[in-house]
């Protein structure tokens, strides 16, 4: 196993190195420049300094090897646009994602097993309509619709929680502070991720429930109980594993819009800018982060593959 | 001995009841209310950084105080840290009394050192590539006469002088920033302490979320009447409003007239409808011979219905603008000047006479060559709806239009950078003086702000005439004509003047209302109402 894990970072690793090539190109590629430089009404001069400033006058492959030897030494460069190292750039925001990405994923995972475990049980009975149109909902309206018309109602119409931002001025420390700014992005985020986790849960569940050794197990008098609990959700899970694999990195790279919509200082609005303003820094640091989350998540989830069905061995 | 106490009792009665009464009738603000306010992404704190631009120009314009302001009766140039100038009578220097006694946010005191280096070390050196520099491209050096009196030393006349200097240009510290090899770049400055002479001094920098600003109890001008000012970080429009609506934001600047709706019935909310010297125009590129011919260009305005345009685009917010000179500058806007009403007819006409004429498709042909225009456009405000109308109109004359959109840096880069475009929509926001050189002078085509690469000597000459002028009566008769030569030349198509607008929470009182740039220049008078 530690072998396998081994060979999976090495691996990871020469993808990290392709992945910071073949972007270190496109950017270059892509019309436009750095927004200090290149915006209405800087003049020609004044686009030149800048750019000279930032080393951009100099051929790409000289550029992409001092990137290079910079990141070998741990140093990611500078933004251009906000004259902060990426480093302390992608550590400001990649906790706020953290946060909301842990209590996303935790809401997700959490509704989505049990809501698709209730709807198997409740097979083509109203549970599992109701399961399945809301479901249904989730998966097709839009998430930053979605995040208006919930601050439209819950902050504006009830005043009951914050409209943006991750606490309140002044309010650091409060923990319940906290979860009220959390509220509304995490659930956005959960509504429109779960609905994957429940289809799939419901029909894992369903092929397993039907399966020989469940009724052997039936006919044997165990109680349904602890036929779902012990017995089936456990085989069911390697399916659900793999798309909670999946909304991980989605989450961990940072949600664009809902972090927008909700202000909320996190990796994806750090992207987005960064590519709107040709901050080539930042993006190839966010890039190379979110390229490094993929490949952990994807060896985690491999690694969890093998706990929960022993049949699967990474030997 | 028993008397005098007494006496003294009844004293400090009387004294405390003048005092509670004194502050209750002095003070219908709250003294230690906090404002909060918006901002759509994180700001750097130095006006003069390379790309501080929306998103830090309200906080700065707090933080740093500029030599002039904006009167907030008529925009012209008020005191700020110069009390009072003068220029010399060949117009080739200018000097400026400073005002005494003002100390920066650490409490070291200001002087004409430090106005020198703002301008002579930042500014003017070249390698740093500040931010809006291009402002000052006839200034050579600022010389220190004494602490207390600058001389601006020009390399040609400059009128507008005193405008630009209240146009986004803050006065740095010489004592913090003198010792760093790129002042521009400190990160601790910028991103964290800034040190201005401003009402407010920022107090807290959360990256991504927001800027708490405290008052400056030693301000110059007093102590600023609000406790602290919170900009908060709210990137989504949609979002700035929807906490407008629930009081979580006191001010917020509209981009977008649709937000408003369900705004305009809410009584806690005022809605501010102001002007600042914008326009939207078309810019034909004049290296394309096509479009020298003044008679195309007329017809090309002709052709577009720009009340449409204004009722659709923006719901109304707007008025047809007829220069680079907006009504707002009441002293130099003349509304007399060629007009060019909706009449495809008079389209039609003019670009007969110019050799058009319709082809087979319906086309416009000359010399068998079908009247093509390409016309990218960028992913901004309001760009992209207004171009495709244009299309429409033009269509409807013959005129074939080809649409490219494109996302905003790419479009940047191909229209303004390179100059790689026959035509195309954008605006421009000026400062309110009626100098429009850098957006009309020949030395500007190509590579600076003359976006369609206009080139008109006599145009030139009457531009240089204002710059030279020393009183405001030759100023006005010099940019009348120049306002009347351009609505006749037509080097852009002009189309309108938006309406500026924002949403202030009633509470909110003291702040000017003539427009957004000159209010935040007088924050110290703002105050929240009890």
């Amino acid at each position: 196993m530690t072998a396998y894990i081994l060979r999976r970072l090495l691996q990871g690793g020469v993808v990290l190195l392709l992945i910071s090539a073949v972007t270190f190109l496109l950017i270059n590629l892509a019309p436009g420049g750095p927004t200090s430089a290149v915006s209405l009404g800087r003049t020609a001069e004044e686009r030149e300094a800048v750019l000279k400033q930032y080393g951009l006058d100099r051929p790409i492959l000289v550029r992409y090897l001092d990137w290079l030897g910079g990141v070998s030494r741990g140093d990611l460069g500078k933004s251009y646009n906000q004259g902060l190292p990426v480093a302390s750039l992608l550590a400001q925001r990649m906790g706020n994602t953290l946060l909301l990405a842990l209590s996303a994923l935790a809401l997700t995972a959490v509704l989505g097993v049990g809501l698709g475990v209730l709807s198997a049980l409740y097979k083509n009975r109203w549970p599992d309509h109701l399961i399945s149109s809301l479901a249904t909902v989730g998966m097709s309206v839009p998430a930053f619709w979605l995040g208006i018309v919930a601050i439209i109602v819950f902050a504006v119409q009830f005043k009951w929680l914050p409209s943006s931002g991750i606490f309140t001025v002044g309010q650091e420390f409060s923990l319940a502070d906290r979860l009220r700014h959390l509220a509304m992005p995490a659930g956005v985020l959960a509504f429109t991720l779960m609905p994957n986790v429940i289809r799939i849960t419901r029909s894992a569940l369903l092929e397993v429930l039907t399966s020989d050794y469940v009724r052997t197990a039936r006919a044997k008098g165990v109680s349904e109980q602890v036929v779902l609990l012990k017995h089936t959700l456990k085989n069911a899970m390697v399916p659900v594993i793999a798309i909670l694999g999946l909304i991980t990195t989605v989450l961990f790279s940072g949600s664009v819009v809902v972090e927008s919509v909700f202000g909320w200082a996190g990796l994806g609005r750090l992207a987005i800018e960064a590519a709107n303003g040709r901050d080539y820094p930042v993006i190839l640091g966010v890039t190379l982060l979110v390229g490094a989350i993929v490949v952990v998540v994807n060896l985690l989830v491999d690694v969890l593959y093998a706990a929960v069905d022993p049949r699967i061995n990474h030997g | 001995m028993k008397g005098i106490r007494w006496k003294f009792g009844i004293g400090a009665v009387l004294l405390v009841g003048m005092l509670s009464l004194g502050g209750g009738m002095a003070q219908d603000y709250d003294p230690n209310a906090n404002l909060n306010l918006a901002t759509n992404a994180d700001p750097t704190l130095n006006p003069w950084t390379p790309g501080a631009v929306v998103e830090s120009n309200l906080i700065n314009t707090i933080v740093f105080d500029q030599l002039v302001r904006y009167s907030p009766k008529d925009l012209s140039p008020a005191p700020g840290l110069a009390t009072s100038w003068k220029v010399a009578p060949d117009g080739l220097s200018w000097v400026f009394n400073l005002r005494k006694g003002v100390t920066w946010h650490d409490g070291k005191p200001f002087t004409a050192e430090d106005v020198a280096f703002t301008f002579n070390d930042v500014v003017l050196n070249k390698k740093l590539g500040a931010q809006n520099a291009g402002n000052f491209s006839k200034l050579k050096s600022v010389e220190v006469v004494n602490p207390s009196t600058v001389r601006f030393v020009l390399n040609a006349p400059f009128s507008s002088l005193p405008y630009y200097l209240a146009y986004y240009a803050g006065i740095l510290p010489r004592h913090i920033l003198s010792s760093s090899e790129n002042p521009l770049q400190v990160a601790n400055f910028n991103k964290k302490n800034p040190i201005g002479t401003g009402a407010f001094r920022v107090a807290e920098f959360v990256p991504g979320s927001y800027v708490r600003l405290v008052r400056y109890e030693k301000y110059w001008g007093g102590s600023p009447k609000i406790n602290s000012i919170v900009f908060k970080i709210v990137p989504d429009p949609n979002t700035q409003m929807a906490q407008a609506i629930s009081g979580e934001l006191d001010f917020v600047g509209v981009s977008n007239p649709a937000l408003l709706a369900g705004v305009e019935r809410n009584p806690k909310l005022q809605v501010l409808r102001q002007s600042q010297n914008l326009y939207y125009f078309v810019a034909l590129n004049q290296n394309d011979p096509r479009f020298r011919d003044v008679r195309v260009r007329q017809a090309l305005l002709y052709a577009i219905d720009r009340k449409a345009m204004i009722d659709s685009v923006v719901r109304g917010y707007g008025t047809i603008a007829t220069g680079p000179i907006a009504p707002l500058q009441k002293a130099f806007y003349v509304k007399d000047v060629a007009q060019y009403p909706y009449s495809p007819e008079k389209a039609k006409q003019l670009l007969a006479q110019a050799g058009w004429t319709p082809g087979p498709d319906g086309v416009l042909q000359k010399d068998g060559k079908p009247f093509e225009i390409d016309m990218p456009t960028g992913q901004f405000g309001y760009l992209v709806p207004a171009t495709l109308l244009v299309q429409q109109y033009w269509k409807a004359i013959g005129v074939k239009a080809n649409v490219n959109v494109m996302e905003w840096n790419a479009y940047i880069q191909k229209m303004f950078v390179n100059r790689q475009y026959e035509a195309t929509l954008a605006w421009w926001s000026t400062p309110p003086t009626p100098d429009v050189t850098p957006y009309y002078a020949s030395s500007a085509a190509d590579k600076g702000n003359n976006i369609p690469n206009y080139k008109n000597p006599d145009l030139d000459k009457l531009l240089e005439e204002g710059l030279r002028a020393t009183g405001v009566q030759e100023q006005v008769l010099t940019y009348r004509r120049i306002q009347r030569l351009l609505a006749e030349q037509l080097p852009y198509l002009y189309l309108w003047y938006p309406d500026i607008l924002s949403v202030r929470n009633e509470r909110v009182g003291g702040m000017a209302d003539i427009n957004t740039a000159a209010a935040f220049q007088y924050s110290s008078d703002w105050f929240i109402k009890r």
